[in-house]
């Protein structure tokens, strides 16, 4: 859920990264904290609730502040969830407050059941947070474009952007940092649109 | 129309700054905060140099959020409260409402009896503040006007 603080003039918004597991969900914050631009103090610490073997165990989270727009601070969180089948529980309280999603798939061949049993997943955690996910600004990202064996763009289009409204979707090499900050800025970008043209904002219970 | 924490002016913040404040005072609490179960500071008094307060929210409302569905899976509806003691610094959260927690870091020396109990009208005045802003204009959405969606064309950039 935004949070407008009128004294303060500071807008924040939380954006989830989801998708299936091993689909460089982590990755992509890993490269937004490495190689961001900010001013001194606007960038937090990542903060990852890993396993041993560094695998998500409940969020990775990233406070970032992006440049002061007339006047308001736009605060951004980033977190991801994990993805791994067993944690849905887990996947459910990160997306408590979300604003936006951006969902992360991964291109191999091998890997097209699994972005779309993760898609379908995120719908149906979306409604266990009264949310619908047409009501809410997301974007798509093809990871490991770099790969062997990776499908065609316009397939994964096919499979998981042929709603009545089609979103920004973007190859992405998150490890190379290829595609991270496009697809950053897009979701940013729907969600300051959002929240100028509409105001008020859905709350997910 | 769904429900949503209110857009907050200075004067809700103001009250809930005060409220924090005498809370402090009766505790010696080091820092108190009031946090949305999203995981955002809504806002804080005490000391602010000595912890990254963002992340504890980020964090406290997780732990949170973990434990009431943990109740549930015990079959209760909720745990009102968690609390984590440490040695030098304990840390206790509580629900202020449906959509807001409030957090207490404190020296672990204190007794964790009175910052419960110092909690409960702490939290029932913000719940107070909050419902007055929510009724204020409850169809009140975020006035964004000036704000340029065009200025925002690359809001965050890569370093090279």
């Amino acid at each position: 859920m935004a949070i407008l603080n009128a004294a303060t003039k500071e807008l924040q918004l939380k954006i989830v990264y989801y998708g299936p597991a091993m689909c460089g969900k982590t990755t992509n914050l890993v490269q937004v904290h490495k190689r961001v631009q900010t001013a001194p103090g606007n960038k937090g610490r990542l903060v990852s609730l890993a396993t041993n073997s560094d695998r998500t165990l409940f969020f990775d989270f990233l406070p970032i502040e992006a440049k002061t727009i007339k006047g308001f601070k736009t605060k951004f969180q980033l977190y991801t969830v994990p993805g791994q089948v067993i944690y849905n529980a887990t996947r459910q309280l990160v997306l408590r407050g979300v604003d936006g999603v951006v969902f992360v798939a991964d291109s191999q061949y091998s890997k097209m059941a699994e972005n779309v049993e993760s898609f379908q997943n995120l719908e149906e955690n979306l409604r266990t947070c009264n949310l619908n996910l047409a009501d809410i600004p997301y974007v798509l990202q093809y990871n490991k474009r770099d790969l062997q064996g990776v499908a065609p763009v316009e397939y994964m289009e096919f499979l998981l952007n042929s709603r009545e409204v089609q979103v920004p979707s973007f190859s992405a090499t998150a490890h190379d940092c290829n595609g991270v900050f496009e697809t950053l800025n897009a979701i940013s970008r729907a969600l300051l649109t959002k929240f100028i043209n509409q105001g008020t904002p859905q709350y997910a219970s | 129309m769904t429900t949503t924490l209110p857009p907050l002016n200075e004067a809700d913040v103001n009250q809930m700054d005060g409220a924090l404040g005498e809370f402090l005072n009766q505790t010696n609490a080091t820092t108190a905060l009031v946090i949305d179960k999203g995981g955002f500071m809504i806002t804080h008094k005490g000391d602010a140099t000595r912890f990254d307060l963002t992340t504890i929210a980020a964090l406290a409302s997780g732990a949170y959020m973990a434990n009431e569905t943990i109740a549930n899976l015990v079959h209760e509806s909720k745990f009102s409260s968690v609390y984590q003691q440490g040695e030098n610094f304990s840390m206790f959260v509580s629900c202020i409402d449906e959509y807001c927690l409030l957090v207490i870091i404190f020296a672990s020396r204190l007794s964790v009896g009175a910052i419960k109990y110092f909690a409960a009208p702490t939290g029932e005045k913000i719940a107070g503040q909050l419902k007055f802003a929510q009724e204020r204009d409850p169809d009140a959405g975020f006035d964004l006007s000036a704000l340029n969606v065009a200025d925002s064309e690359s809001l965050f950039r890569k370093r090279v």
